[in-house]
């Protein structure tokens, strides 16, 4: 194998492909990254066999081959280089040798032989879905993913097929987030999705899949659109020269529909940044354990008291001037997960709906034309028994 | 033959031809789903064992198979769901959501899970712990050593009895500084779990990178370090780790039951190099140090208890923190559990076991010098005679030592007991044995073999 190619495109290739690979593994090849020159490109492939990663960049080839190194060693290793300089790249025997610049390097690699082969996707691409769109839902339903391993199912994000949309779920048991994507007819591909449909209702994402494909995005792009393919146990996403691949989570996802209530009695809406801050207040006072805060809803007078009580530390009450409709209520939340669901409202405006002390509350976030509350994200949490 | 017996025979044939490594990554979870007419289908946990299987490993599984079924045709494999294997949930667990509840603090503890990375845990801070007279300067040593990283007192060695808080004030040092800066690298371990590591790594050929793992800290706080000692390998390893580290001026911070001279079979230059920071000691608590804990326990968990009830709870369980919090939350649970209030009564009523074996019931003086004389092998008359022989000297001291530390007798008492001396020569004795108890290690020996003897002979 005996390549050039630019620093800065290699670089990023093995930036982005050198965060999957794990540390600790059965299978020593596992730490490595595969390189492989083919025609007119550079294909560099990493996987922890629960995702894995191709990029493929420009690169003029001298000769075909391939060659697997220790990922963090070249990740430490290309990180470092020169800006601007050209790559020379060859593999001889199992040693790859990299020229940069002043710099020479030789790492002592493995046949690429034993390198695990990637699965690739059969069917045709089912849809697909905006950059900036899927930034949007990843920082919405990604904070109410449960870490427990305890309930599989729920360790990932819940994609519901429907006619017209794609319903992204995700909770722990306390909370819960959802977002409704309306599909774009010109991204979809109605043969496969209609098939989808057919054959599963949803299928869950593993988080760690999510946030892998968050970071890319978020690292490389500001537009454009994921390609996404959905096979029986795995899915495939491709946006540009790279594609991800990963297993599916096995699992019945909780119904959750009917937790979210379909009418509230009470609704507050006002400035998501005044509440915030008021919330952020109470938590100075908040005790440790129970992170318990009180919302004293005021429908008369339009305002919300936040108390928040510690035996250790003190106490503290903020009162602020919010829009309000329908009863008056006085709930108990957990502070942490209250606070969590309004810091990814996007809008200047929120609304928090509410039937009682005891029931399902949502936070959603305000059309700022109309005043009325967007059906698209809706945080669901439970307040705290009393 | 059954679908399963067939493939656990096909397995077993294959996993002799590849390594082990291999076969646990390639093969686990897998099943035959169909067989019909010779054609195999496999199913697989995900897609990387279904290339796997089908391009690398297919002639030796089909080669395994023939060997058991000669009319096999084919093998292919499917990503398939497993069979659930856990039970069914109930009803009620299906929820996606449920309300938490209201201030249990049995259940707010799990809260507090232990980071896999750093091995700490978040309950561990200085802000809750109880500083007094016994543990001034440890803690005062462990805020500096938190606000000022391997730059004051490196190592810092933080040694007392168990239960004492030893864990606490060294955590809180970790927890401390991930919340100042989460970017620094900070490693809790105990040493018995640091010689279970090394000896995977030593056993997996992976000994650099375990060093490796070591020297990138920034922080390395190791508990109970009297346990490597004996420990050849261990303390070679943790040496030149511990030197790596010291000499990038990073922050090391160790705990032990003694102080590092009275660890025994520990290498001359370890025991140097821990007594080169800084050494601090937390001792028992005294009785407001005590009360001071019990009350802030109380608050955090928003209870009603009379304060004469948490008195005879810090009057009563002297020894060691642990037992004291333990004392509280028997109270507490029991008093949840019938619904009783608090009292001293009540407290006394719950505890009696507790405390009666703090200080042990029907130990008498006599069974103290009974024990001592024969575990020294001299005569009973001889501990009460004046006699200042070498032999007969310590034991005395030991017998009055005892006697004070096990059931409390008095200074005067002693002196009386033991052929009518002053009770100045019991204290003497007293301070003298527990002096040499922190340094002599045969001593603590002795006494702890004796200690077993007395309780022992009823």
């Amino acid at each position: 194998m005996k390549l050039i190619c630019t620093q800065d495109n290699f670089k990023k290739a093995i930036t982005n492909s050198e965060r999957i690979v794990s540390r600790q593994n059965t299978l020593p090849i596992l730490n490595n990254i595969l390189l492989e020159a083919s025609k007119g490109y550079l294909k560099i492939t990493a996987t922890n066999l629960e995702i894995g990663i191709e990029i493929k960049i420009g690169a003029k080839i001298e000769k075909e081959g391939r060659i697997t190194v220790p990922a963090k060693l070249l990740g430490n290793f290309s990180s470092n280089l020169t800006e601007g300089e050209n790559m020379d790249i060859e593999a001889t025997d199992q040693n790859l040798k990299i020229k940069n610049g002043s710099t020479k390097a030789m790492i002592k690699g493995f046949s690429a032989e034993d390198f695990p082969l990637i699965p690739q996707k059969n069917t045709e691409k089912a849809l697909g879905i905006a950059i900036t769109q899927l930034k949007d839902i990843f920082s919405k339903i990604l904070i109410s993913v449960a870490h427990n391993e305890a309930r599989q199912e729920l360790t990932g994000v819940n994609v519901t097929f429907g006619e017209k949309e794609l319903l992204f779920a995700s909770t722990d048991g306390f909370r819960l987030s959802e977002y409704v994507l309306k599909l774009n007819e010109g991204s979809v591909n109605r043969e496969r999705y209609s098939e989808l449909m057919e054959k599963t209702k949803n299928i869950i994402i593993p988080t760690n899949t999510l946030l892998e494909l968050n970071r890319i995005i978020s690292n490389n792009f500001e537009d454009g659109e994921v390609g996404i393919f959905i096979e029986e146990g795995q899915i495939f996403f491709e946006v540009r020269e790279i594609k991800l691949v990963s297993r599916l989570i096995n699992g019945k996802y909780p119904e959750y529909k009917h937790i979210m209530p379909q009418n509230y009695k009470t609704t507050i809406t006002g400035e998501r940044k005044v509440l915030q801050n008021a919330l952020k207040i109470a938590g100075v006072f908040v005790n440790n354990k129970s992170n318990e805060v009180v919302l004293k809803i005021d429908a008369g007078e339009n305002k919300i008291i936040i108390d928040t009580k510690s035996a250790e530390v003190g106490e503290n009450s903020t009162e602020i001037n919010f829009k309000a409709q329908g009863e008056s209520q006085e709930i108990v939340f957990n502070l942490k997960y209250l606070l969590e669901g309004i810091n990814v409202v996007t809008t200047n405006s929120l609304a928090l709906s509410a039937n009682s002390d005891s029931s399902p509350v949502a936070i959603r976030e305000l059309d700022t034309k109309t005043g009325e509350p967007l059906n698209n994200f809706t945080y669901i949490i439970m307040p705290i028994k009393n | 033959m059954t679908n399963e017996e067939l493939w656990q025979s096909a397995l077993n044939e294959i996993e002799l031809s590849i390594s082990k490594a291999n076969f646990i990554t390639w093969l686990k979870g897998t099943r035959i789903i169909s067989n019909t007419e010779g054609k195999i289908v496999i199913s697989v946990p995900n897609g990387f064992a279904k290339e796997w299987l089908e391009n690398k490993y297919n002639a030796y599984i089909l080669k395994a198979l023939r060997n058991i079924q000669p009319d096999i045709k084919s093998a292919t494999c499917l990503i398939a769901t497993p069979k659930e294997e856990y039970l069914p949930r109930k009803e009620s667990m299906m929820d996606a959501i449920i309300a938490p509840q209201k201030n249990d603090s049995r259940i707010e503890k799990k809260n507090f899970t232990v980071n896999i990375e750093n091995n700490l845990n978040p309950k561990y801070t200085f802000e809750n712990f109880i500083i007094g007279g016994n543990n001034e300067l440890a803690h005062a040593a462990c805020v500096a050593v938190s606000q000022n990283l391997g730059k004051i007192y490196n190592p810092l060695f933080i040694y007392g009895g168990v239960g004492l808080g030893k864990t606490h004030l060294i955590q809180s040092i970790g927890n401390k500084i991930l919340e100042k800066n989460p970017a620094f690298k900070v490693k809790y371990i105990t040493s018995e779990r640091f010689t279970s590591n090394l000896i995977d790594a030593l056993q997996n050929q992976k000994i650099n990178e375990f060093k490796e793992y070591y020297q990138k800290m920034d922080i390395l706080i190791i508990d109970d370090i009297q346990f490597i000692s004996g420990k050849e390998k261990t303390q070679e390893e943790f040496f030149h780790i511990f030197n790596y580290l010291y000499q990038l001026n990073k922050q090391i911070v160790l705990s032990s039951d003694r102080p590092p001279k009275s660890i025994q079979i520990l290498e001359e230059r370890l025991r140097s190099r821990f007594e080169g920071g800084m050494i601090a000691d937390v001792s028992s608590p005294d009785l407001e140090t005590r009360l001071a804990i019990l009350r802030k326990k109380v608050a955090d968990e928003e209870l009603e208890i009379s304060e004469d009830a948490l008195l005879f709870v810090a009057t009563n369980i002297k020894n060691n923190i642990r037992e004291l919090e333990g004392a509280l939350n028997r109270l507490i649970v029991s008093s949840q559990l019938t619904g009783a209030e608090i009292t001293v009564a009540f407290a006394k009523n719950q505890l009696s076991e507790l405390i009666s074996s703090g200080i042990k019931k029907g130990i008498t003086p006599k069974h103290i010098i009974k024990a001592v004389s024969a575990f020294y092998d001299i005569d009973q008359n001889d501990l009460v005679l004046k006699n200042r022989k070498k032999e007969i000297v310590r034991p005395r001291q030991v017998a009055m030592y005892l006697l004070r530390s096990e059931i409390d007798f008095s200074y005067p008492g002693i002196g009386e007991k033991l052929g009518g001396r002053d009770h100045t020569t019991a204290i003497h004795a007293f301070e003298k044995i527990s002096k040499n108890l922190l340094t002599d290690a045969k001593l603590n020996e002795e006494i702890a073999q004796i200690k077993n003897q007395l309780y022992k002979l009823d």
